[in-house]
């Protein structure tokens, strides 16, 4: 037998029902998932709530998901909790039409111009160089300040900001008009 | 002038503005109007950018907060299942074995006669006072069983068929026969087929009609009936030469009394039968043919014999 089948067969072997398959399927994919949901809901809050809800499913389920179905598993049902919700919403906005604030107040469009712009961004971030990039992600991801980048990076104050200032030179280049 | 400023070599403020450690209005000041709606556009598109990439590991902690707040009552339900499941398992399994194990046990008491139909449909007839013994278990590999006392046997034909006495062994493929085994007394009787008796290790083969028993004390006998069944099973104890020890045993078992044989000498044989219906002719008859008297003591059950 081959290592290539080997691989494959012990990837078939792997079992969402063990807690830390679980955990490092959570890690690949709750992100997309929340991405997802997020140009669905237009809403960072509920497709933070709707992902949770979509991974506890699939928990629940992990004996009948086999390992290469969860994906598509957790992406149905994500969809269909997604369909529920709005279906739900649209029976109260018919009875208490004053009563009930939209959590989507994007619309569609402005969703896809939205999808459309981080899809540039990532592909702008991806294509700096690795020293604007972490000093780009150090600070917007990891939320660290300009003088604990420059400490951990061992350079200046000035020259984080003057790397962050460039990036944004880039971004503005690359992107364009929005 | 203000591209400039943008494109200085030097010019850190977008890292500022991005910061909030500049606001908007600063920038306007420092980049044309077209520049500074695309940068504004552009943070708010960061801003989503980092809410969508954060890290989701707190998210991860309510997942795993929800599953055990939904899955413990489910689990300890499930235990608490698994251990009552198991225990009652445990309890059937030990009680049934328990039951297996233990022999089946028939006994009769004073005067009463029982047929006890066995598992392979074999009778026997237990006399007054008897008892068999015998493994439900082993019964299908071995038949086998323990007798004390007396007992009349209609095997079925088939395998061994074994009757284990204190006294010695009776072995049989399928006969009826008698075998009365009590304490310093053993008598087996064939009435039909074929009866191996092992007794001292020694095997006597008995044909219908034929007995053998062995009384503590002296020879082993030969016995001769003309009988087809014993006649205790019509309510008759028949004897031929027997010491009156083991006739009074008989009586006692027979009536439910007991008897002090002590001025006596119980050792004289006995010929002769009692019937078990009426107490008062047993006695007579037993008694008068060995020139005894007997005395009952009032309201007890013991009753006195005494030399003629």
């Amino acid at each position: 037998m081959t290592s290539s089948k080997l691989i494959l067969m012990s990837k078939d072997l792997k079992k969402i029902c063990e807690s830390k398959v679980f955990e490092s399927f959570y890690k690949i994919y709750s992100k997309d998932l929340k991405r997802f949901l997020y140009y669905k809901f237009g809403d960072l809050n509920t497709a933070e709530d709707v992902m949770q809800d979509a991974f506890i499913k699939l928990w629940n389920n992990c004996k009948k998901v086999p390992y290469n179905k969860a994906k598509s598993f957790l992406f149905t049902v994500a969809n269909n909790l997604f369909l529920n919700i709005k279906k739900h919403e649209k029976v109260i906005r018919k009875n208490q039409i004053h009563l009930v604030k939209s959590n989507s107040n994007e619309t569609p469009d402005f969703l896809m111009e939205e999808k459309e712009f981080q899809l540039k961004l990532e592909k702008v971030i991806n294509d700096l160089t690795s020293k604007q990039r972490e000093v780009f992600l150090l600070s917007r991801i990891e939320k660290k300040k300009y003088r604990e980048i420059a400490e951990m990076l061992e350079i200046s104050i000035k020259a984080v900001e003057k790397r962050m200032h460039g990036v944004l030179l880039i971004m503005r280049k690359k992107i364009g008009k929005v | 002038m203000k591209n400039n400023n943008l494109h200085n070599k030097d010019a850190v403020f977008l890292a500022k503005w991005m910061a909030n450690e500049m606001t908007d209005r600063d920038l306007k000041k420092l980049v044309n109007n077209e520049d500074f709606l695309t940068y504004l556009a552009l943070k708010k598109g960061i801003l989503l950018y980092e809410r969508l990439e954060e890290p989701l590991d707190n998210s991860f902690k309510i997942i795993q907060n929800k599953i055990e707040n939904s899955t413990p009552k489910v689990k300890k339900l499930y235990l608490k299942w698994v251990i009552s499941i198991a225990a009652s398992l445990v309890l059937f399994f030990s009680i049934s074995n328990f039951f297996k194990n233990q022999p089946v046990l028939n006994t009769t008491n004073f005067g009463e006669q029982k047929t006890i139909t066995l598992l392979d449909s074999s009778k026997v007839t237990l006399t007054a006072k008897s008892e068999i013994k015998y493994h439900k278990k082993e019964w299908k590999n071995k038949r086998e069983l323990f007798l004390n006392g007396e007992a009349f046997f209609k095997v079925k034909k088939g395998s061994k068929f074994t009757v284990k006495t204190k006294n010695g062994k009776i072995e049989v493929l399928g006969t009826q026969f008698n075998v009365n085994s009590n304490k310093d007394f053993f008598e087996v009787t064939c009435y039909f087929g074929k009866v191996n008796v092992i007794y001292n290790a020694k095997e006597y083969i008995l044909l219908p009609g034929q007995g053998f028993r062995k009384i503590i004390g002296s020879k082993m006998e030969k016995l001769i009936t003309t009988q087809t069944i014993p006649t205790w099973l019509n309510g008759v104890s028949t004897y031929k030469s027997v010491p009156l020890k083991h006739v009074i045993l008989d009586l006692e078992k027979q009536f439910d009394i007991k008897f002090d044989a002590t001025k006596i000498n119980t050792k004289m044989l006995f010929t002769g039968s009692f019937n078990h219906k009426n107490k008062k002719l047993a006695f007579t008859t037993v008694f008068k043919a060995m020139y005894v008297d007997y005395k009952e003591i009032n309201d007890s059950k013991k009753i006195i014999l005494t030399k003629k």
